[in-house]
């Protein structure tokens, strides 16, 4: 195990994957930097030469500042290696670096756009009430739309390599499972329910075999909703086979071989139950992560330092910095400094606890360190630091300011 | 020698910290004291189930009863509360806490059995595959018996009292928050007003949007996508439900490790160790074993890290104060590794005075 690239026997099997990848898709709890690390791996990809794109639907913007951008939109922007490229002294192998943040409504109106069979089915669905609300307010949108535009950036022929960061907790596993939700939402049985039967207008509609049901909805839902809901059916029929379509191919992408899992985390005990319930449900639904990343490692503090410290060493050093001093002062200074490193080592003795427990259950191999540096991820610098500790460059080229 | 016993005696620390609790103080938790539904959202590992566990057990403590709630989620509480849950029903934890992780199933026959006419009828429309896919996959149709079945355990009351003193929800990740909280907006607009779902959502996004009943807290850290959040948040709050945030409340805030007055002779030491052993800051990212002579540099360094943690902390939280329009609380960091401890912790922080602020377990 080691945090530092010094001694890095994982660090090939990651940078394969990085060379050889099609989608690496990035999981794991809230609050663990899982964006910037996101935009790290897919800085490190660029770097080696891959056209690659990074695309969150976390609704935060992080990664926008951590790439030095204002704002990310629906589509993709790219990012300028340059600096990077200077700042590490590596050639240019020919990569790209790009990133976009998920914009459900416009995403879904592009989808809706692209797919009405003419003007008018375009014109009756944007003025259906339940499409508007649906395409600008309801949840679960997110995961149909990410599904859709990951569809796009994979199949696009453009980028090598698509790195999705995905919603924490709850929501990615929604996002995994969602190929297979989206096409019951569109189920045609369950659609024939609702259609319009030919013969028979509303009526029909009403006392055809699910007129039980429906009554029953309508009883609770209002009438006036009810008619909607048909009409937006009716409207969407078309929608129905190419979502479907889509969750099959995107099934189809998820089990690809060049489909890596990485689990992002910190070393917080709880941060890491919850990386371990993500590897069990990725168990269930037939894939492995490739990858753990424990981001935010306390640093390697010592709490036998304390023992090793002449206290007499310390005073006199603290005096030579301020000889006015009294000596209250500089004996309450120096068990503030002890007392507060101390607590800093046993933090970092139960973040390898609990790391050690992750790798009993996983295996070293997995496992990917990233320390909690001093300063905050806004810009490409910062950035490079992180992917340095992710895989490094090359065993000649390490990027200089890791070294600071 | 530095007395490791000294600082790590959590025991009578906390005895201290009952006896400062059971005297009257000026709590944290002032600005939710009059307020009886209590919605908790905060962007995702902010320790936004933390401190709702912790709400609860302050509230729980001054006598009130208090209810709290998950919204259909990998629980957290059955961890940090130590239970396990029983479908709806709450579990009675102690005198006055009770919890319940709301899973939207129950929740949507709960309300269905209280919208069509009979529970024989329900369960025709429950155990209909087709109903049930339609529903299962319908969007919103969650949110809104979720909401439902918190309005039910508002409303309740017991010989004309109100059950619950306080209902604390965890809400989900600030992302989502203010789509949830409106989804009974949306349908109520969705189904024009008419009928009696419509009629039901019209309720519940009455006590929403009402903020002398209704409190929405929320936590960050002292970091700038979390403050980010929390500003933005606050502002959609105001433009999409029209009500203002009650309260944000910063969570694991680095404590600083010296006092102000002392910081020049602390960055004379820094530069001094610097001079003298230049590697050190990039020591401690290493994991091998590090040679003894270099403990005093390593301290020294730690420090000027955790120094440096706190005033960046600061900058947020004065980012954070400047641009929102609601009262700041302030939590630090705590070491103790089981949940339980935390919650504890952070509820004396809460219901106790904030001198406790200068607690040696905080960092």
């Amino acid at each position: 195990m080691t945090a530092s690239p010094r001694s890095d026997a994982n660090a090939a099997p990651l940078r394969h994957l990085l060379d050889s990848g099609r989608l690496i898709v990035c999981v794991g709890p809230g609050g663990v930097g899982k964006t910037t690390t996101s935009a790290a791996v897919g800085l490190r990809a660029a770097m080696a030469g891959r056209k690659t794109i990074v695309m969150t639907i976390d609704p935060a913007r992080r990664l926008a500042n951590s790439l030095g951008l204002d704002d990310l939109t629906n589509d993709p922007q790219q990012i300028d290696l340059s600096d990077a490229l200077n700042l590490t002294g590596n050639e240019d192998h020919g990569g790209e670096l790009w990133a976009m943040m998920l914009d459900s409504e416009k995403t879904f109106n592009d989808l809706v756009d692209r797919l009405a069979p003419d003007k008018g089915a375009l014109k009756r669905a944007k003025e259906n009430n339940i499409f508007r609300l649906l395409s600008s307010a309801l949840h679960g949108m997110q995961e149909y739309m990410a599904l859709e535009k990951l569809h796009d950036l994979y199949t696009g022929g453009y980028f090598d390599l698509v790195i999705l960061d995905t919603p924490p907790t709850k929501n990615a596993l929604e996002f995994l499972e969602t190929p297979g939700r989206a096409s019951t939402f569109f189920d045609e049985r369950i659609i024939k329910w609702f259609l319009p039967n030919r013969k028979s207008g509303l009526l029909g509609r009403v006392f055809n075999p699910g007129s039980i049901v429906l009554g029953l909805i309508s009883k609770v839902l209002g009438e006036s909703f009810v008619n909607d809901l048909v009409e937006f059916f009716d409207t969407f029929h078309y929608l129905q086979e190419t979502l479907q379509q889509r969750g099959e191919l995107i099934e189809f992408i998820l089990r690809d071989p060049l489909t890596h899992f990485f689990i992002i985390t910190s070393a917080d005990p709880r941060r890491i139950k919850e990386a371990v319930y993500f590897h069990e449900k990725l168990g269930q639904l037939e894939q492995q992560a490739d990858f753990f990343i424990i981001n935010r490692v306390i640093p390697r503090f010592h709490p036998e330092d304390i023992a090793a410290i002449e206290d007499t060493d310390l005073d006199a050093l603290l005096r030579e910095a301020d000889h006015e001093a009294s000596a209250d002062r500089i004996s309450g200074l120096r068990q503030r400094l002890e007392t507060h490193y101390l607590q800093l080592a046993r933090l970092a003795i139960r973040d390898r606890e609990a790391i050690a427990s992750l790798a009993t259950k996983v295996g070293h191999e997995a496992l990917r360190l990233i320390p909690l540096l001093g300063e905050d991820v806004h810009n490409l610098t910062h950035l490079l630091k992180l992917s340095d500790f992710i895989t490094p460059l090359a065993p000649d080229a390490r990027v200089a300011t890791a070294k600071g | 020698m530095f007395d490791v016993a000294h600082c790590a005696d959590v025991a009578s620390l906390s005895l201290l910290f009952l006896a400062r609790s059971a005297r009257i103080f000026l709590t944290m938790l002032d600005p939710l004291l009059d307020k009886r539904l209590i919605f908790v959202t905060g962007k995702g590992g902010v320790g936004k189930s933390t401190v709702t566990a912790a709400l609860g057990k302050a509230l729980a403590a001054r006598g009130k009863r208090t209810l709290v709630l998950e919204t259909d989620t990998f629980s957290a509480m059955e961890d940090l509360y130590g239970y396990e849950g029983t479908g709806l029903e709450p579990v009675k934890l102690s005198e006055t806490l009770y919890a319940s992780n709301l899973m939207a199933e129950d929740c949507f026959v709960a309300t269905l059995t209280r919208f069509v006419p009979g529970e024989r009828v329900a369960r025709a429309v429950i155990n209909n595959r087709v109903a049930r896919v339609f529903f299962k996959a319908a969007p919103s149709v969650n949110e809104v018996t979720i909401l439902d079945q918190i309005r039910v355990f508002y409303e309740a009351e017991d010989q004309g009292k109100p059950r619950y003193d306080h209902i604390v929800v965890d809400l989900p990740a600030s992302g989502h928050a203010v789509t949830f909280l409106n989804v009974p907006a949306t349908m109520n607009g969705m189904m024009r007003g008419i009928g009696p779902i419509a009629k039901m959502t019209a309720q519940v996004s009455t006590i929403i949007n009402d903020p002398k009943q209704t409190a929405i807290a929320a936590v960050c850290l002292p970091e700038e996508m979390p403050v980010n959040e929390t500003i933005e948040l606050a502002s959609n709050l105001k433009s999409v439900l029209g009500r203002p945030l009650t309260l944000a409340i910063a969570n694991m805030v680095h404590r600083a490790p010296l006092h102000d007055d002392d910081r020049p002779i602390f960055d004379a030491l820094l530069a001094r160790v610097r001079a003298n052993a230049p590697g050190t800051s990039s020591l401690l990212f290493d994991e091998e074993p590090t040679d003894e002579s270099d403990a005093l540099a390593r301290l020294v360094e730690g420090n000027a890290l955790a120094l440096g943690w706190h005033d960046r902390d600061q900058r947020y939280l004065g980012e954070l104060r400047s641009r929102v329009d609601a009262p700041v609380i302030e939590l630090p960091i705590f070491y103790e590794t089981s949940g339980d401890d935390v919650v504890a912790n952070v509820a004396r922080q809460l219901g106790g005075d904030s001198s406790s602020l200068d607690h040696p377990l905080a960092i």
